[in-house]
């Protein structure tokens, strides 16, 4: 199966190691990888801050780069969410509306990919280790993703799971939010501190690169042991 | 006498305005709704299985429920006004009472008991209320009984005050279990036919659950503030 | 009070929220309870979902046809003998009511909780007036005394304070002389009202419901306050918000059921009280005379645009009980009467972007509010476009934000400047970055690492690795 893939910007820049697990564990599954170079950010810093117009021309960017994908997977629920909102966003528009449907119905979060798409509960991955999992908003709120990490993580031979207390809450992040009213989003991710504390888990785990920066940024500061690595990181550990 | 409307079109007009339409003046037909939840609570239950479900939530709501016949009812009423301390007590003015087989115990006994017992009548005004802020007990009976969130509802006329079940420190429900419907829809549809029938709604329509509480006071349940502080159901089985 | 409850800053209003130990404990206690409450009241039904689509069908009607549901509830009102004013403004509010109390000759009025009153600041006309006003909903009683301190959540408005702070003020103004057990408080609070019902000359209620086909209105308490409000005084006065009503007691019903399970959990509060018109004639309690004012106070300017949905709010709080902002920084961060995600949506569209401005940013759109709303308002989706307004067409936002939006724009547009960027990126940040971290970095990134270490740009970016390893083969 060919599978173009949207890395996001904060893979691309700071979090190298995520895109390639993803990249590995996509050909493990059989799948063909494909990586436009002209793809950039899908836009939700600015629109999110209000700043609509100016989003427009990094979506539409988007939009065509990915327009002869088959499938667009990337390790980020909240960017794939942002791909999914397009289409409101352009809302009307005669032309770029029905590409940002299109683009829509294309695109997955990777675990959402890996169990609804290729129909995969089980990657054969085998993790030893204590993990909690952070359940970030975008991804299970708005893309609507709640089970399939799950599916995923139970399979991975052991790997010791807790659950995280307050798991709906957000961690503080919020894009622009984070600097923007800094200090409420410092209560915010501290509290997801405590919680992920304790779990007592060796491992923060989840499926967004941009709340686990946020989490695992506090968690470093304050100086806490415990780990925090991406989803992808976990399933294409053997 | 009509009352007054004052300032409506200008009011109006500016709702319509920003609608971007004339105002209605045609009559507006509710919608064929697309969803209709309400009507699945507890739809095929029997009256049996919805008395259940009534005593069931009667533990969530502080409220002691007690079942009886027609013939045990002067009997358990007097259990639970002795209960709670006896009198005073005021009641509506109901036909019901004495129906129901009441009279010997409201009119004889419990004056025995020396406990004071007063029928709400409209033709002495406010000592009415005057005698409701005194009493211990107040005693009412419900029009339609909510199985779902054991709620009882009453309706409002010169003979049956509003007060009654408010301003006594305790208060009593007699309830015929023909009166047990599934839940709050029942009673409004039943409503609506009734102002449908007869062009009219009774001025008040109480619908009590339990007794009065607050949380406001760092989350605690109080249980009686401005109403009751203690409530207790009589469901008659055989009405 | 209006609805503006603060001359404070915002970030001011924050950080007391932030160093209210109490008050936060306090909030986080309430949302974990009462979410849990809500949670299992509304999933007990099986159906949420479309309990939730009904309540938003039937808001949606009412909205689109509120001048007929309007007329019609004013015309049912006036048949049973029950006076209407249309109130655009505040101040033809306030007038309407001035008059009545002028004619009764009123010196004590007792009140049921109502937050349309609060925004319109009725309390203050009355006590010019002078008037005695009296609250008597137990939490917005305790505020009341407290030389009126602001309600901080809409349905529990003293959540704020702890027992101890009640007990102080209870044994400063009311000579009260026992302990801070609530049932003793509450006991208290209740000898001291009764005594208000009684002599009382008018009872102000707010509005849950109207009911259009029946001229009648419906209040929702556990108290039993608004029944003593409305049965014992001569005459009484009803402030409605315009949007408040249903077109028969079928939707009624259905909305009173959304409203109860979302904002306490229960499946209907202790008291649901359904009044048409003044008492009838031989009537011994209810109101003689019965004065129904709606308000629009900015409500019809919210109609018609992006913010229309707004106005399906049915003031349950299950979105300021979620809500993950509001946990930390509780009611009164929010400088208005309408707190939490609902507040940060309705208070700029009510009071105007000067007061409010900071407000839609107070939310880190995790979509949480919008979730449980009962109603189905997507508040996340307006929270957005509020920023989209201050940005596009109110021009509010910083220059500095202004310009870096502009520079990322232009960035995530194209793909070259992107590349420059991002390549130059680890030797622009190097002055920064010990070992993989950057721990106080430049410009806007300060407010990050003030509190959390940033990760310092990979040497090789992702893309390189991937084109790297195509050309190496696999």
């Amino acid at each position: 199966m060919k599978v173009t893939l949207f890395a996001t910007c904060i893979v691309d820049m700071f979090q190298s190691n995520v895109g390639k697990a993803t990249v590995e564990l996509l050909e493990r599954l059989g799948c063909e990888i494909d990586f436009p170079e002209s793809q950039v950010c899908c836009g939700q810093p600015s629109y999110n801050s209000g700043y609509v117009k100016e989003t427009k021309e990094a979506m539409k960017r988007m939009i065509n780069t990915f327009i002869d994908a088959e499938y667009i997977v990337s390790p980020s629920g909240s960017c794939i969410t942002m791909f999914h909102e397009y289409q409101h966003i352009f809302k009307g528009d005669p032309v770029w509306e029905p590409k940002a449907k299109r683009l829509a119905e294309k695109s997955f979060e990777l675990t959402q990919f890996i169990v609804d798409v290729l129909k995969i509960e089980d990657v054969g991955a085998r993790f030893e280790g204590s993990v909690t999992y952070h359940t970030s908003c975008h991804m299970t709120r708005l893309l609507g993703v709640k089970k399939a990490p799950m599916i995923l993580l139970s399979n991975v031979k052991g790997l010791k799971f807790t659950e995280l207390p307050g798991k709906e809450q957000c961690c503080g992040f919020g894009g622009t939010f984070a600097v923007k009213m800094a200090q409420i989003s410092e209560q915010m991710v501290d509290e997801k501190v405590r919680h992920v504390e304790e779990t007592g888990a060796e491992y923060l785990i989840g499926a967004d690169v941009a709340c686990l920066m946020n989490i695992g940024g506090r968690i470093d500061r304050v100086g806490k042991p415990i780990k925090v690595m991406h989803i992808a990181e976990v399933l294409n550990s053997r | 006498m009509a009352g007054m409307i004052q300032n409506r079109d200008k009011f109006l007009n500016q709702i319509a305005s920003r609608l971007e339409r004339p105002r209605i003046s045609s009559s507006v037909e509710r919608p064929t709704w697309k969803f209709q939840p309400q009507y699945e609570v507890l739809k095929d239950a029997t009256q049996d299985e919805l008395l259940e479900v009534l005593m069931e939530q009667c533990k969530k709501i502080h409220t002691n429920i007690y079942v009886t016949d027609k013939k045990d009812l002067a009997t358990t009423l007097n259990k639970v006004v002795s209960g709670y301390g006896g009198g005073p007590i005021v009641t509506w003015k109901d036909e019901r009472f004495s129906q129901w087989g009441l009279d010997p115990l409201l009119n004889k006994e419990w004056l025995a008991q020396k406990i004071e017992v007063y029928e709400w009548d409209h033709l002495k005004g406010k000592e009415n209320i005057a005698k409701a802020e005194k009493a211990n007990i107040g005693i009412t009976i419900s029009e339609v009984t909510l199985a779902e969130s054991g709620t009882v509802v009453l309706y409002s006329d010169e003979n049956k005050g509003r007060t009654v079940s408010f301003l006594p420190a305790t208060y009593i429900a007699l309830i015929p279990k023909s009166t047990l419907v599934p839940r709050i829809t029942q009673a409004a549809q039943k409503m609506r036919e009734i102002h449908k029938k007869t062009g009219h709604v009774a001025s008040c329509i109480n619908f009590i659950t339990g007794p009065s509480n607050s949380a406001d006071i760092e989350l605690n349940l109080v249980v009686g503030v401005h109403g009751p502080v203690k409530a207790s159901y009589i469901v008659i089985n055989d009405l | 009070m209006s609805m503006k409850i603060s001359t404070d800053q915002f970030k001011e209003r924050v950080d007391k929220g932030i160093h209210d130990d109490f008050m936060r404990g306090a909030v986080a206690g309430a949302q974990d309870g009462m979410g849990v409450k809500r949670r299992v009241a509304t999933e007990e039904l099986g159906n949420w979902e479309e309990w939730r689509s009904h309540g938003e069908e039937i808001r949606q009607h009412v909205l689109e046809n509120l001048d007929y549901y309007l007329e019609q509830l004013s015309e049912n009102v006036a048949k049973r003998g029950g006076n209407v004013f249309f109130a655009q403004t505040k101040e033809e509010a306030n007038e309407y009511i001035r008059g009545v109390v002028k004619k009764k000759e009123a010196k004590k009025i007792v009140k049921s909780k109502s937050m349309v009153t609060e925004e319109i600041s009725l309390n203050a006309m009355l006590e010019q007036e002078g008037c005695e006003v009296i609250e008597t909903d137990l939490g917005e009683y305790i505020l009341q005394i407290d030389d009126n301190d602001p309600p901080s959540h809409i349905v529990v408005p003293a959540l704020h304070k702890n027992k101890e702070q009640i007990r102080e003020v209870f044994t400063e103004k009311l000579g009260y002389t026992k302990t801070s057990k609530p049932e003793e408080l509450a006991w208290h609070a209740r000898q001291m009202l009764r005594k208000e019902y009684l002599s009382a000359d008018i009872g102000i209620t707010g509005c849950n419901f109207a009911v259009a086909e029946t001229g009648s209105f419906s209040l929702v308490t556990n108290e039993g306050n608004a029944d003593l409000v409305t049965a014992l005084p001569k005459t009484q006065i009803t402030v409605m918000g315009m949007e408040r009503l249903v077109p028969t007691f079928e939707e009624m019903e259905v909305l009173v059921s959304l409203l109860t399970r979302s904002a306490v959990g229960q499946k209907l509060t202790s008291y649901i009280t359904v009044l048409t018109g003044p008492k009838e004639a031989l009537d011994v309690d209810g109101p003689e005379e019965f004065h129904l004012v709606i308000v629009d106070n900015g409500r019809s300017k919210i109609l018609g645009g992006e913010f229309q949905s707004v106005l399906q709010c049915i003031r349950c709080a299950a979105c300021i009980n979620v809500c993950p902002v509001y946990r930390h920084v509780g009611g009164h961060s929010y400088g208005s009467i309408y707190s939490g995600p609902i507040g940060a949506v309705l208070s700029p569209l009510l009071g105007g972007y000067d007061e409010f401005k900071e407000l839609p940013y107070a939310s880190t759109l995790c979509g949480a509010c919008t979730e449980v709303c009962p109603v189905k308002i997507p508040l996340h989706n307006l929270l957005h476009k509020h920023r989209e307004v201050i940005v596009e067409k109110e021009g509010k936002a910083p220059i500095s934000e202004k310009l870096l939006m502009k520079a990322f724009g232009l960035g995530a547009a194209s793909p070259l400047m992107y590349k420059l960027g991002s390549k130059m990126a680890p030797a622009a940040m190097n002055p920064f970055t010990v070992g993989e971290k950057i721990t106080k970095g430049p410009g806007p990134l300060k407010a990050w690492t003030d509190i959390r270490d940033f990760p310092a740009p990979n040497k090789e970016r992702f893309r390189d690795w991937f084109k790297n390893r195509e050309k190496g083969g696999k």
